[in-house]
């Protein structure tokens, strides 16, 4: 009982501590328990509600509920990594604690917190949404205390078999781009239901016939069962608890005993592509940079594959709910918003460099060093987008039955581009900000800086669809001619935004390596 | 007598603390200067704001009589820097970061490459050339964060704790390269809390506390005859005897008791 209370407290301390000092932290842990009171209260009155609809009706979504509370308690944290310093058991091996001490202490400390007691309301809705009687009402709360405890343990499973995967710098490489990937796959459904897939009734039933095989189906099934059936489904689900437990302690010795296994450090050569079309001194050297960091760091790796997937889901959406054939204004849509996607990377230019922008900073005598930077960082987006947008024209111009419009797509796509990258650099030098090292699906900017980086992606946008206007408007009307001006306007506007920028910038200098420096 | 490096009131506060007060750091040129002082003197604030890195909120600095915020052009050729916390672009491999530092200041690629190759086989990284910086330790950081600095051939190298968690062997490595650089003219300046270090390679050490430079001088004059430990200590107001009190059982044995 006293590790229970040790480490409860130990988790709470780790709460305040993160709190002290930072009015911003402050604010943005009352905007959480909001959120969470929120959510636990909504949601118990969503779940509760279930009890007014059709009985299978109701049986099937909680079915598909439990469910997806238990992928998300899966996913969740394994994104969040690092969010709590109680979960890593890396940190607690060199204390002398049995490991069955260990696991009720982690188990407590994995409870304990906002999302958790939230989570545990929303499920508890069920008792109300679905006992038919007396068994069911009587069977639901072991029903729920189980369905909690597997979601719990099943996490604490995830997270300690894959911590030392975690450490390593490669693991987190994978991770990071394994967030996007999951949070794109999470449009999935809404996509194939926008596109109107047979009716919505039968295919929760189909997926609830499926789940309801499933541990955390069967706790849903079984209060709505209520009878020996759903006594058989909660004995089975508390012995898949118990063995996951199980599992887990073993995990979690064998974790506490496994050194970190150090990353095979991995070799690369200088190809020297770009020198041979940009003249030699400081505009290639940071070319040379920009292409090899968009290629090896995930922070970009992630941002292009954002860019692109937004794009993906943008068309399909686009082109889905259009009546009849899509018009040939939609391929040169989809084509400026992802110049607009792939520009509003570098609305924050600097802030993946972060700390290590010193290395430039010293280096940086004049405005014209930090304009031929922001030059060399445009020059090797463009170098990766100009392509990828002339395929995306093409492909969407023939998707979409309009080939005549595959050119003015291209050229309106890079002159969305070229104003893109021009308001960026002005956005990346009044409004910087971090970007954290461990990127999770949940933040782009450092903690505190998240206004900052609110402020500076919606002024980049705002600042972007105005700077559009002249050539998007015309395009609206159908004036498609207009398009072949497009890619000097942007070229202009990158030119006169990239010189503003380095003016601002040059200017305040420490500032700005200040701003991207934060500690994440 | 030139001097590298001078300031005059150099002010730094955040918030309500006062990190550096009205600093004169004077270092001659051609002088190996060690910078000391305890954790939170304001050692990194001071060469930050030296190098251009923080904006100071008075006084001013110069670098070989230029003024740093006045004439940053001729002052950041002349400086190279090797900052604490030592974070480089990490996914250059060692040999690409160069380059890229190298190439950055305007020196042809030709010129570059070479001076790479040679700084990285003086600095024993050869074999790691190829690895990316994420890789790497802290010593071989501390190296290649000493080869970039190096590699424009400055006046003057500010290096802030570059001797803090590396390996004996790669801490020789860098105090040959160091005196080297010395030994031909041109001014290293680095903090360190190390006094033995500080004074078996400085001939010059400014001694820092609470944000002021309490002592500054040649060795000899600052340590007057003490072990520059011992004159650290006094300097500083080091732990007044009678704090023993308490601790009564550390390394008292369980069997003591009984």
């Amino acid at each position: 009982m006293s590790t229970v209370a040790l480490f409860a407290r130990l988790k709470l301390r780790l709460l305040a501590g993160n709190l002290r000092g930072d009015l911003q932290r402050r604010l943005g842990f009352v905007f959480t328990l909001i959120m969470a009171a929120g959510l636990a209260v909504f949601g118990f009155l969503l779940m509760s509600l279930l009890r007014l609809a059709p009985a299978d009706i109701a049986t099937s979504l909680v079915i598909v509920a439990f469910a997806l509370f238990l992928f998300g308690w899966m996913i969740v944290p394994l994104l969040a990594f690092g969010l709590d310093d109680t979960l890593d058991p890396a940190k607690l091996a060199l204390f002398p604690l049995r490991t069955r001490t260990l696991a009720v202490g982690m188990l407590t400390a994995s409870v304990t917190g906002v999302w958790p007691v939230a989570m545990l309301a929303v499920t508890s809705g069920a008792l109300i949404a679905l006992p038919a009687g007396v068994g069911g009402a009587l069977l639901g709360v072991p029903a729920v205390l189980l369905q909690f405890a597997l979601c719990v343990v099943t996490s604490r499973l995830i997270t300690t078999s894959l911590s030392g995967a975690l450490r390593t710098r490669r693991g987190r490489d994978v991770l990071a781009v394994a967030a996007v990937v999951v949070v794109v796959l999470a449009q999935l459904p809404n996509l194939l239901m926008n596109r109107g897939f047979g009716d919505p009734e039968a295919m929760l039933h189909q997926l609830a016939a499926v789940l309801r095989w499933t541990p955390p189906g069967m706790a849903a099934h079984a209060i709505a069962d209520g009878g020996l059936i759903g006594l058989a489904e909660l004995a089975f689900l508390a012995l898949v608890v118990v063995a996951l437990a199980w599992l887990w302690i073993k995990a979690l010795g064998r974790a506490l005993v496994t050194p970190d296994v150090s990353t095979q450090a991995s070799v690369r050569k200088e190809i020297g592509l770009v020198d041979r079309f940009v003249p030699d001194g400081p505009l290639a050297a940071v070319v040379t940079k920009e292409l090899k960091y968009i290629r090896r760091e995930p922070r970009f790796r992630v941002g292009w594959f954002s860019a692109l997937a937004i794009t993906l889901v943008l068309s399909f959406s686009l082109s889905g709910t259009a009546e009849g054939t899509p018009g040939q204004g939609v391929a040169i849509v989809i084509t400026t918003v992802g110049a607009l996607m792939i520009a509003l990377q570098s609305g924050n230019a600097f802030g993946i460099d972060g700390r290590s922008l010193w290395m430039n900073a010293v280096t940086f005598g004049s405005e014209r060093s930090l304009a031929t930077d922001l030059a060399g960082r445009h020059l090797a987006s463009a170098l990766v987008a100009v392509p990828l947008l002339g395929v995306i024209a093409v492909v969407t111009g023939l998707l979409t039955g309009h080939p005549a419009a595959i050119a003015p797509a291209m050229l309106s796509g890079w002159g969305a581009l070229g104003i893109g990258l021009g308001v960026g650099s002005v956005t990346s030098v009044v409004l910087p900000y971090s970007v954290p090292e461990r990127m999770n699906a949940f933040s782009g900017a450092a903690p505190g800086q998240g206004g900052q980086a609110f402020a500076s992606s919606m002024g980049a946008m705002l600042g972007i669809a105005l700077l559009s206007l002249p050539f998007v408007v015309p395009l609206a009307f159908g004036l498609l001619w207009v398009s072949v001006v497009a890619p000097f306007y942007g070229l202009l506007a990158e030119t006169l935004g990239r010189r503003l920028a380095a003016r601002i910038g040059f200017a305040r200098l420490p500032e700005l390596l200040a701003a991207v420096s934060k500690a994440s | 007598m030139t001097e590298a490096v001078r300031t005059h009131g150099l002010f730094k506060r955040y918030g309500q603390q006062v990190a550096v007060a009205g600093v004169d750091l004077v270092v001659p040129a051609g002088s190996f200067a060690g910078l000391v002082g305890p954790n939170g003197a304001g050692k990194t604030t001071t060469l930050s704001m030296i190098t251009g890195l923080l904006r100071p909120d008075g006084g001013s600095a110069e670098v070989d009589g230029f003024h740093v915020w006045r004439d940053p052009v001729e002052v950041k050729a002349r400086i190279g820097v090797l900052p604490e916390g030592l974070r480089l672009f990490e996914r250059l491999s060692g040999r690409e970061l160069l380059l890229y530092a190298g190439r950055l200041r305007g020196i042809p690629k030709g010129e570059v490459e070479q001076r790479a190759d040679e700084l990285l086989a003086v600095m024993d990284l050869s074999g790691a050339a190829d690895k990316l910086v994420v890789d790497y330790s802290t010593g071989m950081r501390k190296k290649i964060g000493l080869a970039a600095a190096l590699l424009h051939n400055p006046s003057v190298l500010f290096l802030d704790e570059p001797f803090e968690g590396v390996d004996p062997v790669s801490a020789n490595t860098l105090t040959e390269v160091l005196r080297r650089f010395t030994a031909s003219g041109s001014t290293v300046i680095f903090s360190s809390h190390v006094m033995d270090l500080v004074e078996r390679l400085c001939d010059w050490v400014s001694v820092m506390s609470a944000g002021h430079i309490v002592a500054q001088g040649p060795l000899a004059d600052v340590r007057g005859g003490r072990s520059l430990n011992q004159a650290f200590l006094e300097l500083v107001g080091g732990p007044a005897h009678g704090r023993e009190a308490g601790l009564s059982w550390l390394g008292a044995r369980p069997k003591d008791d009984q």
